[in-house]
């Protein structure tokens, strides 16, 4: 049964509050943020071992920071309170952030968390394929102590993060790209209501004659058991002027780096193919925001 | 027919504003004091027998009122579809309320109530049940064939039904042919996805009487189902008219074992009892039957068929049920009828396996038929180089013409030729490129679908339910009260309804109110189903409200001094024709109707006249004269993504001779829905299956896609094109069905426009799409 063994629902005012009640149920304690994952696994029974929820919401965690180097953003930021954020309307570095809130449906933009989605680590999600094509980290804190981690650590496997028992994403920063930098995201979907088939996030710079100094390709939905970065994809497009020829390349490289699945949505074959498809076109689109 | 004040107009749902805040009316919000609730056992095998059941441990559990197990339920045999006599002859009856054998994953084999629909959820996994596994079979093909599981004993190769019929000589019309086209079209297993699930309350009264709630599209079906099913007589179950459902789409045409499991549970426990399915139960409760169609067409050099042969293989899965109705309607009114041939021969087979249930949904074997039929025309065209319109107003009857299921109907008010012609127009048919020509990556192509023939409720047809009733009842503020027991499941029938009471009774827009009652209280009706409720209850209803205009009038004459046929009545006022002067309203006429003999006037008491007196009212109880027959067209334009399969459907234009529009608002919602279904079975809809348990994978709308306002087409044109059908309510025929049964064939048809890719069956994923292009 859902939930049948809840027997606390705390409401923190500060991190103490948080280490007493991770203290006392361990394990089975669990971050409420906007719920929307959690809710989905209550439905499907998957809840029975939680003793107590820790609903965070209290405890501030919802900056939202245009900085120097970097863009800064709480782990309590809604998909709905990141839209508010003026750069990101107009920084091409930042477009693929911008295609991805497009995706999620309107309730889900209005409670759903930047943290909940990061720690949730769940490849079909789409902020995260964004995230990692935009070289992000997390700050995170725990039983007095903080760290940082990239996100490629954060997700280890499906729905399992890196973080210990007790801690707590704080702040997701995005560092910016140097020189002339522009990202885009694309998502293959069933309907507009559906977790990606497969998703592509990509994220490159360029010098003054259009030579790519850094490319970040960053795959998602069901080609592998966490977001997948392709190296190989990568490699090819560094250095290079992006010709169509070039992208189509690197398009065909991506099939190197992914595993994909079959489920019944699609199949692994098709799942391959879209997968090209969806990194070209993401070149291309992040290439047009270059100028 | 013109100067109507009423019909014809937007007027706004009465039901609207209550539904956007909660929808306190829905059956699902129905809670009575001391409620328990009931949740069921359902098996984990496709096919097994029980052979040992232990519920100690649950009816133990605290909060637990009362375990039910097959050996507590009547076994008699029934057949749970609503709208045949529940002893038809048409009718298999092979279904238990709970059985000693299960047949398909998920079939209930227990039911307990409890305080908490958690501790009934919970007590539930505390039945101990042993089962002897029996061998199981999914597929028609492989239970049709000798030594296949045997599903119902002495159901040889688990063939249910073998329907068949021809006219002319179907050999020689194939030998008379210049040109044979055969292909075999398949569709596949979709719910309907109606928005409140089945859900009831049942209530035992001390003389064992039971009162039940229930979301469903038919009150005396369930009153009769659940009397024969649970030994009882009908006058022993009232079933309470719910003021609307939300949504039914046909899945709630039947009996589910919820209810006479609520019934029963009801009983033991004295109190009243709740089951409301979860999501993965409506699923898993019923579906449209998969039908496998093979057509042969032969035609002659003009363009004319000379044979046309089909079979039909129907999946009606574990039980008949609808399975051998639903492929009537399939071969008639889906396959053959709408194209004239001299040769012409179906044979169908309706085939019992180990899955869910088959139910009716929206076009009742209609929409498997036309997929078939205009996509085989569509390759006919396109390979003999006719022009799809032309070559379909070929082969189609004409205005006047008698109709092909019963020639003493007329086609007097039909008009395909009009809905083919103005939706060509209207899409710029004649700008249509030819197949594939394009040589872009994301391609764009106009397809069109017509159905020529469809129904208007069930006049005529074998052993179905066909009488609509209604009560009107004048009120002294001039507003008036409709009662009948249609059920209105999301169309927005009630408001057409009021909209023709008032109309025919000379009251405002929004005088009529619609008033649910019970099967006790309510003259019989047939079910909503079969695009009937417009004509057949709208005919019903305007019956009635003539009868009270009738009394209305009688008694505005003996008050007025006049002859009642001098009078008319409009927008509540009565006045003598042809001297506006002399007049009274229709409050005041009902309040003199209603007022005592004698009354108190200034001058003290005052006797009135004996004839005023009495409430003004009418009845109806009665079935239409005929059923005329709506034709449809639908044109689309869709943009096929080469590279990823993908399919936008851009606009769709759709054309219907529906007779009167009476609320274009609500006319244009069905097509709007319609569509929207349409597009998710032509696209995405399939529910899945587990191949080697049978069980169910789809139980949520993570795992069914059907397509959201996002995939709908910006464009979507409805063209009504009106005449005066004479037998229907201010001219009315149907609309509903129609709006699912031509959208799939007219976007299968259009990506073959666009991409020159030939798909048969549905749904028509991307995956197929690059597989038939050579890209995947
Ligand atoms: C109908 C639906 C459609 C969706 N469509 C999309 C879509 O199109 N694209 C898309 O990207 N996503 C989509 N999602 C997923 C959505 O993005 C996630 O559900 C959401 O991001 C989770 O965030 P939350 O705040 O609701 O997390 P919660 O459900 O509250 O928590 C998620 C997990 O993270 C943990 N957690 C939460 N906050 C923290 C924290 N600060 N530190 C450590 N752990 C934490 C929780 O314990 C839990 O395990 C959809 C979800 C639904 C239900």
């Amino acid at each position: 049964m859902a939930l049948s063994r809840l027997k606390k629902f705390c409401i923190p005012e500060n991190s103490h509050q948080v280490d007493d009640c991770v203290a006392e149920y361990g394990d089975n304690a669990l971050i409420l943020a906007g719920g929307t994952f959690i809710r989905g696994l209550e439905v499907r029974g998957l809840l029975s071992e939680v003793e107590a929820l820790i609903d965070v919401h209290k405890l501030g965690m919802d900056g939202l920071v245009s900085g120097v180097g970097n863009v800064r953003i709480g782990a309590m930021v809604t998909f709905a309170a990141l839209e508010q954020l003026a750069e990101l309307h107009s920084a091409a570095w930042l477009a693929a952030v911008r295609d991805a809130l497009a995706c999620p449906p309107l309730q889900i933009r209005n409670m759903a968390t930047v943290g909940g989605c990061l720690a949730a680590s769940c490849p079909f999600y789409d902020l995260p394929t964004a995230f990692l094509a935009l070289d992000g980290s997390v700050t995170v804190s725990g039983a007095g102590a903080q760290r940082e981690i990239g996100l490629a650590d954060l997700f280890v496997s499906l729905f399992e993060n890196s973080l210990e028992p007790g801690e707590l994403i704080t702040e997701l920063t995005l560092p910016r790209p140097p020189g002339r930098s522009a990202s885009a995201f694309i998502k293959l979907e069933g309907t507009a209501n559906d977790l990606a088939i497969v998703n592509v996030a990509v994220s490159i710079s360029v010098d003054a004659a259009g030579v790519c100094e850094e490319a970040r390709v960053v795959l998602g939905g069901g080609v592998g058991d966490r977001v997948v970065r392709s190296a190989t994809a990568e490699t090819v497009l560094k250095g290079q002027q992006l010709t169509h020829e070039v992208i189509e390349h690197a398009a065909a490289a991506v099939g190197q780096d992914i595993e994909p699945m079959a489920d019944h949505r699609a199949t692994a074959a098709y799942r391959l193919a879209m997968a090209g498809v969806f990194t070209k076109r993401a070149l291309n689109q992040a290439l047009s925001r270059l100028n | 027919m013109t100067n109507m004040n009423v019909v014809g107009k937007r007027v706004l749902r009465q039901d609207a504003f209550e539904k956007v805040v909660g929808g306190k009316g829905f059956p699902v919000n129905v809670r009575l004091p001391g409620m328990l609730h009931g949740k069921l056992l359902r098996s984990p095998y496709p096919h097994a027998r029980i052979v040992r059941m232990d519920t100690a441990r649950a009816e133990q559990m605290p909060g637990v009122k009362a375990v039910i197990t097959p050996a507590d339920v009547p076994q008699i045999p029934y057949n749970p579809i609503f709208f045949m006599p529940v002893t038809s002859a048409g009718l298999v009856r092979d279904m238990l309320i709970l059985s000693d054998t299960v047949r398909f994953a998920g079939q209930p084999v227990a039911a307990i109530a409890a305080i908490s629909a958690a501790i009934a959820e919970q007590a539930l996994q505390m039945i101990e049940v042993d089962y002897e596994e029996l061998p199981a079979v999914f597929d028609p093909d492989e239970a049709t064939r000798d030594g296949a599981p045997e599903i119902h004993a002495g159901v040889k190769n688990n063939i249910s039904d073998t329907p068949s019929f021809a006219i002319g000589d179907i050999e020689a019309g194939f030998r008379e042919a210049d040109h044979i086209f055969e292909g075999t079209y398949e569709t596949p297993r979709v719910h309907t996805c109606y928005m409140e699930p089945r859900v009831c309350v049942a209530d035992t009264d001390t003389n064992g009487h039971i009162t039940i709630y229930s979301s469903i599209q038919h009150l005396f079906g369930l009153r009769e189902r659940m009397a024969y099913a649970l030994g009882l007589s009908v006058s022993q179950v009232k079933v309470v008219q719910p003021p609307y459902i939300g949504g039914g789409f046909g899945s709630k045409l039947d009996m589910v074992y919820a209810e006479p499991l609520a019934a029963l549970l009801s009983a033991r426990t004295r109190r009243p009892v709740r089951i409301k399915h979860t999501r993965y139960e409506d699923f898993i409760t019923n579906a449209r039957h998969p039908m496998k169609v093979y057509l042969k067409t032969g035609i002659r050099k003009d363009g004319t068929f000379c044979a046309r042969y089909a079979r039909t293989q129907c999946d009606t899965s574990a039980y008949a049920s609808q399975g051998p109705v639903v492929i009537m309607v399939h071969a008639h009114y889906g396959l053959m009828l709408g194209y004239r041939s001299p040769h012409l021969k179906w044979e169908g087979k309706v085939v019992l396996t180990n899955n869910i249930p088959g139910g009716a949904f929206r076009g009742y074997g209609a929409p498997q038929a036309c997929f078939a039929v205009e996509s085989q025309i569509d390759e006919i065209c396109e390979e003999l180089g006719f022009d799809p319109i032309e070559f379909r107003l070929k082969n189609t009857p004409r205005r006047g013409d008698p109709h092909p299921f019963n020639p003493e109907w007329k086609l007097d008010t039909y008009a395909l030729d009009e809905c083919l012609a103005r939706g060509a127009e209207r899409i710029g048919w004649s700008q249509r490129a030819r197949a594939g020509s394009s040589s872009s990556t994301k391609k764009r192509g106009i397809g069109m679908a017509a159905h020529p023939l469809w129904v208007s409720g069930c006049v005529g047809f074998p052993d179905i339910y066909e009488h609509s009733g209604a009560i009107i009842k004048l009120n002294v503020d001039g507003t008036a009260n409709l009662s009948s027991a249609t059920m209105d499941i999301g169309s927005g029938q009630n408001t057409v309804l009021c909209q023709i009471a008032a109309e025919e009774l000379g009251l405002a827009d929004g005088a009529v109110l619609m008033s649910p009652g019970s099967t006790d209280t309510l003259p019989f009706d047939a079910p909503t189903h079969a695009s009937r409720g417009t004509y057949s209850s709208g005919n019903a209803v305007k019956v009635a409200a003539a009868a009270a205009k009738k009394r209305l009038l009688e008694v505005a004459a003996v008050i007025m001094e006049a002859n009642a046929d001098d009078l008319e009545v409009c927008n509540g006022v009565i006045t003598v024709k042809g001297s506006p002067a002399r007049s009274m309203s229709v409050a005041d006429v009902v309040k003199r109707a209603e007022s005592p003999y004698m009354v108190i006037g200034e001058q003290g008491p005052a006797p009135t006249v004996l004839e005023e007196k009495g409430t003004i009212m009418g009845l109806s109880s009665l079935a239409p004269s005929t059923n005329p027959s709506p034709a449809v067209a639908e044109f689309v334009e869709v943009e096929v993504d080469t590279e990823t399969g993908q399919v936008k459907v851009l606009r769709a234009v759709y054309a219907h001779d529906l007779g009167r529009v009476i609320n274009p608002a609500a006319a244009e919602g069905q097509v709007e829905g319609g569509l929207q279904q349409g597009i998710g079975f032509a696209l995405m809809e399939n529910m899945l299956f587990d191949p080697e348990s049978g069980a169910c994978l789809t139980s949520d709308f993570l795992d069914y896609k059907m397509p959201t306002a996002v995939e709908m087409p910006r464009h979507i044109e409805s063209i009504f094109i009106e005449s005066n059908e004479p037998s229907g309510p201010f001219g009315a025929k149907s609309l509903a069905e129609a709006c699912l049964i031509v959208p799939a064939p007219a976007i299968a048809n259009a990506i073959y426009n666009a991409t020159g890719a030939r798909i048969r069956s549905l749904p028509i994923t991307p995956e197929k799409i690059l597989k038939a292009l050579g890209k995947l």
